[in-house]
C-alpha cells in the first residue's frame, strides 16, 4: 500500500511537471527534455508522430489517464531483463505522454526483505534449535555420565570420582560436593577395612595359640592343667583387650564416641601420672621427675585423656632403657614428656602414630600396636596437638592443648 | 540376697546362675526384656543384672522403665559392646555399674556384692583384720604380726581393697579402679608393680605368701583358718 501510494505521488508530481513544461517550452525543447529525462526517477515516453521519444521505446496500449495507473511489462537489456512498470497517461499541450515508474524495484526489495527476514528467522530458529540440541545434549550427556559413574560406585568402585569441568557451573558444584562425600565415605570404609584386616592379622595369631593350647590340654597331666589354663586365659584376655582397643580406636577416631567432658586440671593429671608410673620407673631403675608450672584446666574426658598421657609415659618407661631419666614438664597448656633413651629415628617419627606400627621388631614388649594411634585419636578429639622431637639423645613428646 | 538376672544367652545365664547359687544367693531369671520388666516391677530384689541386648525390649529401655517407677534397685549392666562406649551410656541410663562380656565370674561377683551392700547400711568399719594383718582405717596404721609397716597411699588403698575382699580373687581392673579414679584398661603391669612393692614389704617380715597371684585372674589375699 505504502509502495502504491509513493508511486502514484511520484507519478502525479511528474505529470504536473510535464504539463507545465509543455505550456512553457516549444515542442522541440519539450522533446529534448523528455529524451533527457532521468530514467532513474521516472520513465517518460512521448509518441511524437510515429517515433517514440524518451526512455521507453514504445507506447503500450490501453493505458489509463492519471491518476489511474496500470502495470505493464517491458524488456530491457540489463541483467534483470523483465521489469514491471506502473504508469499512466498524462495529457499535455503537445499530446499524451506516458509516465511510468519501475515498481519491481520496490517489490524486489520487498521480496528481498521478506526473504532476508525469513532466512534470518530460519537461521535463528535453526541455530537456536541446534544450540538447544547441543546444550541439552551436553547436559544430558553429563547427567548420563554421572549416572554411569554412580552405578560404578554402587558396584563397589569407591575410588570413582565425578569429573570437574572448567566451567565451574552448578554441575561442578554438585560434583564437587559428591566427591567430598565420597572422600569421607571412602576414608571411613578404608578405616573399617583396615580394622577387619587388623583383626584378622593380629587376632589370628593369639587365637591360633589358644587353639594349640586347648588341643594340648587334653594330653596334659592333671596337676599341670591349672597352670596351663591360666596361660590360656592370659592369652585370651590379651586377645580380647586388643579387640576392644581396635573397636574403641575406631569409635574415637570417627567421632562416634561421646566424650564425657568435665573440667580437668593438668596438675591433677600430672600428679596422678607420677603416682601411677613412679613404681614402674623404679622397677627399671629409672628416675621419673615432674616439673609443674602454671596450672591449666581444660574441658576433657578425664578417663580418655589420662589413658593417652599415661600411655606416653608408659612408653617412655618401656623404651628408654635402664637408668634413664623420664621427665614430665607442664606449664600452662603445654605438656612435655622427655626421656634420654634411644629416641626414635626421624624417618619413623610420623609413622609411629599409624595403626599396628611397632618399632620394636622383636615385639619383645607385649602391646597391641594401637597405643600411639589411640593417643593421637584421643588428643585430636580434645583439639590437642602432639609432636615428636629429638632430645639428643632421647625423645621429646610435646602436647599443646 | 535376692537377685534378678535378665539375660537371653543360655550359656551366660547358666554360668551366672550357677555362680550366684554357689554363693548362697537366691537368683531368678528372665530370658527377654518384657518378662524381665514384669519381674523387676512386681517383685522386690536386692540387685538386677541386666544384659544390654535383649529380645523384645532392650536392656537400657527396660532400665529406664524400671527407674521411671521410682524403683532404685541397684542395676549391674552386662554388655557385649565395646568398653568405652558402654560405661557412659549405661551409667547415664541409670545403671550403677557395668561389665563387658566376656568377664570373669569372680569380678562380677565382687562388683555385684558391692552394689548389694550399698542399700544395707553397715556400721562404719574402722578396723580391718586378715590373718596377721591389721589395719586402722582412721589412723591409716597397718601392722603385720604386730609390727608396723610403712605404706605409701596407693599401697594402702590396694591392701585395704584386698583386705575387704579377703580370700576372693580380685582382678587387676578392680584393683586399678579401687586405687585410681580412672576407668580404662592400663594394659600394663602397673598393678603388678604396686603389688610387688607391697609384697616385698611383707617379705621383709617373713610373710611373702600373703598376697597370692592367681594366674589369668588377678590377686588374692589369703587368710588361713
Amino acid at each position: 500500500m505504502e509502495q502504491n501510494y509513493q508511486v502514484s505521488e511520484n507519478l502525479q508530481s511528474q505529470a504536473q511537471h510535464y504539463q507545465q513544461l509543455s505550456r512553457t517550452v516549444s515542442r522541440d525543447k519539450f522533446a529534448e527534455q523528455i529524451s533527457r529525462a532521468d530514467s532513474k526517477a521516472v520513465l517518460v515516453a512521448w509518441k511524437d508522430g510515429k517515433s517514440v521519444i524518451g526512455a521507453l521505446s514504445f507506447m503500450p496500449d490501453d493505458m489509463p489517464y492519471l491518476p489511474k495507473t496500470k502495470d505493464f511489462p517491458i524488456l530491457t537489456t540489463g541483467p534483470d531483463k523483465l521489469h514491471i512498470l506502473t504508469g499512466g497517461i498524462v495529457n499535455t499541450k503537445y499530446g499524451n505522454i506516458l509516465i511510468a515508474n519501475r515498481t519491481d524495484h520496490f517489490s524486489a526489495m520487498l521480496d528481498k526483505f521478506v526473504s532476508a527476514s525469513a532466512t534470518a528467522i530460519m537461521v535463528t530458529i535453526i541455530v537456536a534449535l541446534a544450540m538447544g540440541y547441543v546444550f541439552s545434549k551436553t547436559i544430558l550427556s553429563r547427567l548420563t555420565h554421572y549416572n554411569r559413574l554412580s552405578e560404578e560406585i554402587e558396584q563397589g568402585r569407591y575410588d570413582t570420582r565425578f569429573p570437574l569441568s572448567w566451567r565451574n557451573d552448578e554441575f561442578d558444584v554438585l560434583a564437587n560436593q559428591f566427591n567430598k562425600v565420597l572422600d569421607t565415605l571412602e576414608n571411613n570404609l578404608m578405616a573399617i577395612r583396615g580394622i577387619t584386616d587388623n583383626i584378622a592379622h593380629d587376632l589370628r595369631t593369639p587365637l591360633s595359640h589358644l587353639r594349640i593350647g586347648i588341643e594340648q590340654l587334653i594330653n596334659q597331666p592333671a596337676d599341670n592343667i591349672h597352670e596351663h589354663c591360666a596361660n590360656l586365659l592370659e592369652e585370651l584376655d590379651h586377645c580380647l583387650s586388643t579387640f576392644d582397643a581396635m573397636l574403641s580406636l575406631t569409635r574415637i577416631e570417627e567421632g562416634q564416641l561421646e566424650l564425657e567432658r568435665q573440667p580437668v586440671s593438668l596438675h591433677t593429671i600430672c600428679h596422678d601420672l607420677q603416682d601411677m608410673a613412679e613404681a614402674l620407673a623404679e622397677m627399671n631403675q629409672q628416675k621419673l621427675n615432674i616439673e609443674l608450672g602454671n596450672d591449666y584446666t581444660l574441658n576433657a574426658d578425664k578417663h580418655l585423656l589420662f589413658q593417652a598421657l599415661f600411655n606416653l609415659v608408659d612408653n617412655a618407661i618401656k623404651y628408654s632403657g635402664e637408668n634413664a631419666t623420664i621427665e614430665i614438664h607442664q606449664d600452662g597448656c603445654h605438656l612435655k614428656i622427655i626421656d634420654n633413651g634411644p629416641g626414635i629415628p626421624d624417618e619413623f617419627k610420623d609413622k609411629v602414630f599409624d595403626r599396628l606400627v611397632r618399632l620394636d621388631p622383636s615385639r619383645h614388649h607385649q602391646g597391641t600396636g594401637l597405643g600411639l594411634s589411640m593417643v593421637k585419636a584421643i588428643l585430636t578429639r580434645h583439639n590437642a596437638n602432639i609432636s615428636l622431637s629429638d632430645n639428643h639423645p632421647g625423645l621429646i613428646v610435646s602436647i599443646d592443648f | 540376697m535376692k537377685v534378678l538376672l535378665v539375660e537371653d544367652d543360655a550359656t551366660t545365664l547358666d554360668y551366672i546362675v550357677k555362680g550366684f547359687t554357689e554363693q548362697g544367693h537366691n537368683i531368678e531369671t528372665a530370658n527377654d526384656g518384657h518378662q524381665g520388666l514384669l519381674l523387676a516391677t512386681s517383685n522386690q530384689y536386692d540387685l538386677i543384672i541386666l544384659d544390654r541386648m535383649l529380645p523384645s525390649l532392650g536392656g537400657l529401655k527396660l532400665l529406664a522403665a524400671v527407674r521411671a517407677t521410682g524403683n532404685q534397685t541397684p542395676v549391674m549392666l552386662l554388655s557385649a559392646l565395646s568398653h568405652v562406649d558402654e560405661r557412659v551410656k549405661g551409667l547415664r541410663a541409670g545403671g550403677d555399674d557395668y561389665m563387658t562380656k566376656p568377664f570373669a565370674f569372680s569380678e562380677l561377683l565382687v562388683r555385684c556384692e558391692k552394689l548389694m551392700q550399698r542399700g544395707h547400711t553397715q556400721p562404719m568399719q574402722t578396723h580391718l583384720k586378715a590373718g596377721p594383718l591389721e589395719m586402722e582405717l582412721l589412723t591409716r596404721n597397718v601392722t603385720l604380726d604386730g609390727q608396723e609397716i610403712m605404706l605409701q597411699p596407693k599401697e594402702f588403698q590396694l591392701l585395704k581393697y584386698l583386705m575387704e575382699h579377703v580370700n576372693q580373687v580380685i582382678s587387676r581392673t578392680l584393683l586399678f579402679e579401687a586405687v585410681w579414679d580412672y576407668h580404662f584398661d592400663p594394659r600394663t603391669n602397673v598393678i603388678d608393680v604396686h603389688i610387688a612393692k607391697l609384697r616385698r614389704k611383707f617379705e621383709e617380715l617373713g610373710h611373702g605368701e600373703l598376697i597370692e597371684t592367681v594366674r589369668g585372674a588377678g590377686y588374692r589375699l589369703r587368710q588361713r583358718n
